[in-house]
């Protein structure tokens, strides 16, 4: 999952991001509103999470132009503001949740998650897969019943399959989704990562769940 | 309370004023025509008389005279309203005109004796159930004699039915015109206190919270128009400060947010799960600098509303500008070490002025500080103090990020930053240069910027002279 954090007070802008990394989560940061624009429409994010008060260009501004470019991902606003006809203008213009500062950490990863759920069709936020179940919220795995440890990084890849099992995924989809803007495309990371993830979740199974498309990527599905 | 309303108490006064007025008014009017109908009766006795005695002359006085003749010779006599009677000198009557009758009116012992004195007399009598008369007695002498005693008579009932007749026009007339005019009176009160009734209904509509509120004024000048506009303008000022007490305690808890959000979330994020002490350490770190921030919020707001309330006692004396100058130089030159700023002093004059020691640091401190803080890394900040006139002229000058002219004129605003600004140098209050113009003022000089993006800012300051000593 990748997420961009648009917002112009550094440690701010900071600890949302090692918050959000912390859950496996891939995060940009854009300090202003132009950039902030601009980024929503080049890559294809999962979240953003936008503040109301920027500079350049205000935060309801690059919303609705993001909008208008038919950019679909979901939006949570920040707002130092609490006035309600902030956060009204921030949902017209096409937010789909708002929090107010100070926020605590917990409710934005929360919140964050519960968007991600709406999005990915989930309504429970409980994936599965023929018998591995992930659950988001305790970020747990097991497979027929038992537990399976993850690095965080291998949790994030495994989350992106899961959540688009049947589909074939690319590499550069799977950069885009589960790695960040500081990631080097040229290395063969994502096949790495796919083995560690195979060998926890495949190896000595009867059925493989993780398979290769040969010359497009990689897909999970549940009747391999 | 309609029972004690000014329109009840002016109606009130306004009836009972009139209602006195228009009592004497009838009295008087009464009593004036009541005496002019009886002169006038008087009158007309007095003519008749007059009349009846050249006649009688014209005839020889005598118990002869016989009221056909009389009456032949005038014939208005018998169609006036009047009777004639003529007495002997023993007061007996001899002859009596006809519209008498038989009634008897005999003479009264007055008249007889005024009659003997030679005087005229009137009197006004009234019979059993006979009409009211107003009776005239003349004598008639020749030489001293007394020949005769001539009597003239009208009745007085028609002036006693016109007296009556204006009574009654009066009894019904007063009421109403009372009436009339207490109905006028209370529509005239109510039509003068309808403006204080709109004043009234605006004010409450204020005090529930709309400020847009004003008194339609009529365009007189009139006591009312002038309260209305008095009304006006008050709630005009009223809304501009209000307002802008809305604003400030807005920015001020925005402000306030910033530093709070981070402290916030910084902390609750360390506290997720164990971490390496280096972590805390930072944590901690950034918190500490966060708490400066807001403290240093807090210790400006408090600063300024204090200065707003006029709580800020100043110590005047002389201050030797030009060593002070000096001084914050040389903490400039710390504040801009780490980041390789220097600030040089260009001119320098003796400028003595008369203010307070402690806050004219403080403004030196915060120009100065801004130029560094806004200058880049390696440029110069530029300080100059000369005497202009008899002002002294100081002058911060920087290289650095710059204000943008439309930003230039609200730099000195309560929490007001530029984006650059919040971008280049976080720490910031925005409060600092707010502090500066309200030091700058109580000193009764004035302060200016002049800037261009990236060119840089230069800030100078007026400030009136001390003057010399010999002078004071």
């Amino acid at each position: 999952m990748r997420i961009l954090v648009v917002e112009d007070e550094p440690k701010v802008a900071s600890f949302i991001r090692r918050a959000l990394e912390e859950e496996s989560y891939a995060v940009d940061v854009c300090a202003d509103g132009p950039g902030g624009l601009d980024w929503a429409q080049t890559v294809n994010y999962d979240l953003i999470v936008l503040d109301l008060m920027l500079p350049g260009l205000p935060g309801v501004e690059v919303l609705k132009r993001a909008r208008a470019a038919g950019v679909k991902t979901p939006v949570l606003i920040l707002t130092a503001r609490s006035e309600v006809d902030q956060r009204v203008k921030g949902l017209d213009a096409g937010a789909d949740d708002y929090l107010t500062k100070p926020f605590a950490i917990e409710e934005l990863l929360a919140r964050a998650r519960a968007l991600l759920r709406r999005a990915g069709g989930a309504p429970t936020g409980i994936l599965q897969v023929d018998d591995v179940v992930l659950n988001p919220v305790t970020r747990e795995v097991t497979r027929g019943g038992q537990r399976l440890e993850f690095t965080t990084k291998e949790y994030a890849l495994l989350e992106y399959l899961m959540r688009n099992a049947g589909r074939v995924l690319t590499r550069s989809m799977i950069t885009e989704h589960v790695w960040d803007l500081d990631f080097d495309t040229f290395t063969n990371v994502i096949d790495v990562y796919i083995s560690y993830l195979r060998n926890k979740i495949d190896k000595g199974r009867e059925r493989s769940l993780i398979q290769t498309v040969r010359g497009s990527g990689y897909m999970m599905r549940a009747d391999g | 309370m309609k029972a004690t309303s000014i329109r009840v108490r002016l109606t009130l006064w306004y009836g009972s004023a009139l209602a006195l007025i228009l009592v004497l008014f009838a009295v008087a009017l009464y009593l004036v025509m009541s005496r002019a109908l009886r002169e006038q009766v008087d009158a007309s006795l007095d003519e008749a008389a007059a009349v009846a005695i050249r006649t009688l002359g014209e005839h020889r006085f005598g118990p002869f005279l016989i009221f056909e003749d009389l009456s032949q010779d005038f014939p208005e006599i018998a169609l006036l309203d009047k009777f004639f009677q003529i007495f002997g000198p023993a007061g007996q009557v001899t002859i009596q005109s006809a519209n008498i009758q038989s009634r008897e009116i005999p003479l009264s012992q007055t008249s007889f004796r005024a009659s003997l004195d030679g005087k005229s007399t009137f009197e006004s009598v009234k019979f059993e159930k006979g009409v009211p008369l107003r009776l005239l007695s003349v004598p008639i002498r020749q030489g001293d004699q007394l020949v005769n005693i001539l009597r003239v008579g009208t009745s007085l009932q028609p002036t006693e039915k016109m007296l009556h007749r204006l009574l009654a026009g009066l009894y019904i007339a007063s009421p109403v015109a009372l009436l009339v005019s207490l109905v006028g009176g209370w529509f005239l009160a109510g039509r003068a206190l309808r403006p204080v009734h709109a004043i009234t209904q605006a004010a409450q509509r204020i005090a529930a919270g709309d400020w847009t509120q004003r008194i339609r004024t009529p365009h007189s000048n009139d006591e009312i128009g002038q309260l209305a506009s008095t009304f006006n303008d008050m709630i005009g000022r009223l809304e501009v400060s209000f307002r802008q007490i809305r604003q400030f305690s807005a920015d001020a808890s925005h402000e306030l947010r910033t530093p709070l959000t981070i402290t916030k979330g910084e902390t609750e994020l360390a506290l997720r799960r164990p971490r390496q002490a280096e972590d805390y350490r930072v944590v901690l770190e950034s918190n500490l600098e966060e708490i400066d921030r807001m403290s240093r919020i807090v210790d400006e707001l408090l600063f300024l509303s204090r200065a707003d309330l006029g709580e800020i006692k100043l110590k005047m004396f002389p201050v030797q500008l030009d060593d002070l100058v000096r001084e914050i130089q040389q903490q400039a030159l710390v504040l801009g070490k780490e980041r390789n700023i220097h600030t040089v002093l260009e001119a320098i004059e003796p400028v003595v002025v008369q203010g307070d020691d402690l806050r004219l640091r403080e403004l030196l401190l915060n120009l100065v500080d801004n130029a560094v803080k806004y200058s880049q890394d390696g440029q110069t900040v530029e300080l100059s103090l000369i005497v202009a006139g008899d002002r002294g002229k100081l002058v911060v000058r920087d290289h650095g990020i710059g204000i943008a002219s439309g930003d230039q004129g609200r730099i000195f605003d309560r929490f007001y930053r530029t984006d650059e600004a919040r971008a280049h140098a976080a720490k910031g209050t925005g409060l600092g240069l707010a502090i500066c113009k309200w030091i700058v003022e109580v000193h009764h000089g004035s302060i200016e910027v002049q800037s261009a993006v990236h060119d840089g800012s230069c800030f100078t300051v007026f400030l009136p002279l001390a003057p010399s000593e010999g002078v004071v």
